[in-house]
């Protein structure tokens, strides 16, 4: 686009013909002020804070939507515009409560700041303030109407960012105000991106209110625990107790986006029934409480008793890199088994070796929001991974993305694709063959495709793909917050950290039904969950968990274990991007799973070297392929950065194992979304996929 | 001669203006303190352990707004926030402090946290015999700083719905 020479404030300037003046203005430093202008909405117009001064028009112009032409020039802080703002926020503060020191928002306020900032400091309204009493519209979401300004922000943020439409306006004049979808309550993803981008107090969140204040409380940013999107989340933490989550640095893949479960669901850390001291089947079959050291001292010398072939470890899909590394490690070398598996929920395998030889065929989150087309098979993306979701929604409002859909029901996505296609899952390679013409046309594409494509499918769906003669990327969907994470480290029955073939052992599946089995060993899973039983009766079961699951209660012993906001580590999200965990808050009785390997084999006399999560990251980045050329800079600063475990075929298995997604909703994921109290209050309607 | 007789005239007016202070100043009222025989006297302003007050409806004044936390330079005051319920109704505002505590092994006596609290909840009252040989007594608690409810008000009174233009 054609440059045009702008001066702002006696300043020349060069910008892009037709660019908004307000971000001309910030690219180059200077602050218009804004209420309802926000980067990546459309635009409103509404607040009348971004007034300037532009030479030859007869009034001040709104700053937030005046596309800057050659040889405008334009004034910021004269004294019209210096004048307009303070009476704008005069209008503003006319009916708003002088609510500060109880207000949530208080600290933060970007109507604070601005008064502070741009203010008069007094007001001539001296009429008696409409007071209208504060509303819940759902656990999580309060609206106090006498703090809203107005500036349409959640109304856009709802229709526009998560393409749910729940929020909108309502009365006029000093009666306006903002009404949620069923009349006096919400039915929503409950994401509370309102309450994010609301510069005011007015929205405010179920479970943050009035706990304490913004200054009071130190900010971690970690990753997400709960899907496989790994959205970043600063984590606020008072008195080691996590009091929100949101991501209002923009850091991360996410930007601002986090789901219901990334910004409220960290309450399960504090569940009552959380696992805090060691379990022991005691001689009459009970589990009971005991000492870590007797715990580990019995665990250590059954392990060395045990081990051998028939040893069973079934690893986990939310604990970090590290630890998967060193389970495996610990399981092949001290363990001296290869029956090791977890729960497998998306075939990242085949299409790892379908594209053996070719270099960056696998899309990041970035090339959704980046890609001239995407196209979704079998997946309902806004339930089952709601930040790629987000992403392909701002790529079609952005860049006006050609979106396609095969799906055997109705899905959000529809709304915005070109074409959809419905047709049963079993047949989702027909209906994208239906689509081969439209594609063909795409400058570019992206094919994300969930679990009802595997094995043989990958492979065709990868030949589909490569005969369309355009440049084509690839996402393999999975479930968890370190899905991908627990297959680049090896925890697979056939196959080593970065895909390499081991001696193969049992599935996670053949090792529940193999009567011979002498030990399992689960680390951070469930698989009895649902009423499956362990055909080894007798075999000596070992659960590292938070919570006492279906699989704790049939243990021997039972090891209470952190979560992912209590530990440091590195997890690998459903497009193979590696980010930093940082820890949020201390455990009280429950031990890091790194930590407990590490004891359990100083118990076993077995020495792994240094057990931390650094010294472990340095060993996977020294012999995994795809993790030795990581910048780690940009991960110890909160990046991510895509990993490519091989660039060559990955040998063909031998043991037959279930790749199942567990088909979890937007509200839901796995056994930890459980625990959680508010996710559960939540859950107005069970939100079945497809519907 | 004369030498001594103006000698011993400038010694006695010596004497005498020495003395005129003395009795000038034995006919004006103390200023000494007989502390601790008898209870210490203040000016209104003096700084001593704080008192958090109540309202007219005997409901605590501290909205938990963390304030006053925040302005401390020595960092003692510690604050915990719990929301007011129809059935449990403590201050006047929204929120109200389920803990206060200030660390008087710490406080300097700076009135900065007066100085910032918006609902006059914390004043400096003229209590000042903290000296304990055991620190951990030193944290007081809220309960040991508010004031009494007035014999004449029954509390808490205020209706659940605080009104508009406060
Ligand atoms: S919205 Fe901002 S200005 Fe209004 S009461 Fe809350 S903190 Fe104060
Ligand atoms: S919580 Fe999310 S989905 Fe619900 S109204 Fe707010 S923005 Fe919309
Ligand atoms: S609730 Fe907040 S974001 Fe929505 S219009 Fe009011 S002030 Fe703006
Ligand atoms: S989309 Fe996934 S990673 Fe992001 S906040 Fe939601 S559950 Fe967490
Ligand atoms: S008087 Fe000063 S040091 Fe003492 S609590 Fe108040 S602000 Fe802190
Ligand atoms: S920012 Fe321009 S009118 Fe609101």
């Amino acid at each position: 686009m054609a440059l045009v020479n702008v001066t702002i404030n006696g300043v020349q300037v060069q910008a892009e013909n037709g660019a908004l003046l307000i971000e001309v203005a910030k690219q180059n430093g200077i602050e218009i002020p804004a209420f309802c202008y926000y980067e990546g909405m459309s635009l409103q117009a509404a607040c009348r804070m971004c007034l300037v001064e532009v030479e030859k028009a007869p009034k001040l112009m709104a700053g937030c939507t005046l596309p800057v032409a050659e040889g405008m020039v334009v004034r910021t802080e004269s004294e019209p515009v210096v004048k307009a703002r303070k009476t704008t926020l005069e209008f503003l503060l006319s009916n708003h409560p002088l609510d500060c020191p109880v207000c949530d928002k208080g600290g933060e306020c970007e109507l604070q700041d601005m008064t502070f900032k741009y203010g008069v400091g007094e007001s001539r309204f001296t009429e008696i303030k409409q007071h209208v009493p504060e509303k819940q519209w759902s656990p999580v979401v309060f609206y106090d109407a006498p703090r809203c300004i107005l500036c349409y922000r959640c109304v856009r943020v709802c229709n526009e960012g998560m393409g749910v439409g729940a929020l909108g306006v309502s009365y006029r004049g000093v009666n306006a105000e903002i009404i949620p979808s069923n009349g006096d309550h919400l039915e929503c993803d409950e994401c509370g991106s309102c309450i994010d981008i609301c510069p005011v107090g007015s929205l405010t969140s179920g479970i943050y209110r009035y706990k304490t204040r913004p200054w009071e409380m130190e900010h971690v940013g970690t990753v997400c625990t709960h899907c496989s999107n790994g959205c970043k989340t600063t984590l606020g933490v008072r008195n080691n107790e996590i009091v929100r989550g949101n991501n209002r640095d923009k850091s991360g893949i996410n930007g601002e986006f986090l789901c219901v479960k990334g910004r409220y669901a960290f309450d399960f850390t504090q569940h009552p029934e959380r696992l805090q001291t060691p379990l022991i089947r005691n001689a009459a079959g009970e589990l009971e409480e005991a000492s870590w050291s007797r715990a580990l001292k019995l665990v250590a010398e059954k392990f060395k008793a045990l081990a051998g072939p028939d040893f069973g470890v079934i690893g986990s899909t939310r604990t970090t890199n590290e630890e998967n590394y060193l389970l495996q490690k610990f399981a092949r070398t001290a363990l001296g088994t290869a029956s090791i598996d977890h729960h497998r929920t998306g075939d990242v395998v085949t299409l790892i070796d379908s594209l053996s030889g070719k270099t960056g065929q696998l899309a990041t989150a970035e090339d959704l929001y980046t890609s001239k087309a995407v196209l979704v098979v079998a997946s309902d993306l806004s339930q089952q991974q709601p930040l790629l979701a987000n992403k392909i929604r701002a790529n079609v409002r952005h860049h006006k993305a050609a979106v396609y859909t095969v799906t055997p029901g109705p899905v959000r996505e529809d709304k915005i694709a070109r074409k959809a296609i419905r047709i049963a899952e079993a047949d989702s390679l027909a209906g994208v063959e239906q689509l081969r013409e439209a594609l063909s046309k795409e400058a570019e594409l992206v094919i994300i495709y969930g679990d009802a494509i595997q094995g043989e499918k990958v492979r065709q769906l990868v030949a589909f793909g490569e005969s369309l003669g355009i440049p084509v990327k690839y996402v393999a969907l999975v479930d968890y917050a370190n899905s991908r994470g627990a297959l680049d480290m090896g925890l697979l029955p056939d196959l080593g950290p970065g895909y390499h073939a081991t001696a193969p052992g049992r599935s996670l599946q053949q090792m529940l039904d193999d009567p011979k089995l002498a030990a399992l060993w689960v680390v951070g899973s469930n698989p009895l969950k649902g009423g499956k039983s362990l055909a080894s009766t007798n075999a000596f079961v070992v659960v590292q968990d938070l919570f006492l699951t279906e699989t704790a209660q049939r243990a021997d012993v039972v090891l209470p274990a952190a979560s992912a906001y209590e530990k440091n580590g590195t997890v690998t999200n459903v497009c193979g991007q590696v980010q930093r965990l940082k820890k949020g808050i201390e455990t009280v009785g429950s031990k890091a799973d790194l930590a407990i390997i590490g004891l359990l084999a100083r118990g076993m006399g077995v020495n792994l070297g240094k057990v931390d999560a650094d010294a472990i990251f340095a060993e996977i980045a020294a012999s995994v392929p795809g993790y030795n050329q990581l910048p780690m800079p940009v991960i110890l600063t909160g990046g991510a950065v895509q990993t490519h475990p091989v660039n060559g075929g990955v040998p063909p298995s031998s043991v037959p194992g279930i790749i199942a997604s567990a088909r979890d909703t937007l509200f839901t994921t796995g056994s930890l979304t459980r625990y959680s109290k508010i996710l559960n209050e939540v859950l107005e309607k069970p939100g079945a996929l497809y519907s | 001669m004369a030498n001594s007789i103006s000698e011993i005239l400038g010694s006695a007016a010596a004497i005498a203006k020495g003395m005129s202070v003395t009795l000038k100043e034995m006919m004006s009222p103390t200023v000494t303190e007989d502390y601790p025989d008898a209870p210490a006297k203040f000016q209104e302003r003096y700084r001593g352990v704080h008192v958090l007050q109540r309202d007219e409806a005997g409901l605590e004044k501290c909205v938990a707004c963390f304030l006053c936390a925040a302005a401390c330079p020595s960092n003692c005051i510690y604050i915990e926030a719990d929301e007011n319920t129809e059935k449990k109704r403590i201050s006047g505002g929204e929120r109200y402090a389920s803990v206060y505590n200030i660390d008087y092994s710490r406080c300097i006596f700076c009135g900065f946290c007066v100085e910032a609290c918006p609902t006059d909840a914390i004043t400096h009252g003229h209590q000042f015999e903290i000296a304990s040989y055991n620190t951990s007594t030193l944290i007081y608690r809220k309960e040991q700083m508010l004031v009494n409810i007035a014999p004449n008000v029954k509390a808490p009174a205020l209706p659940v719905e605080t009104t508009g233009g406060h």
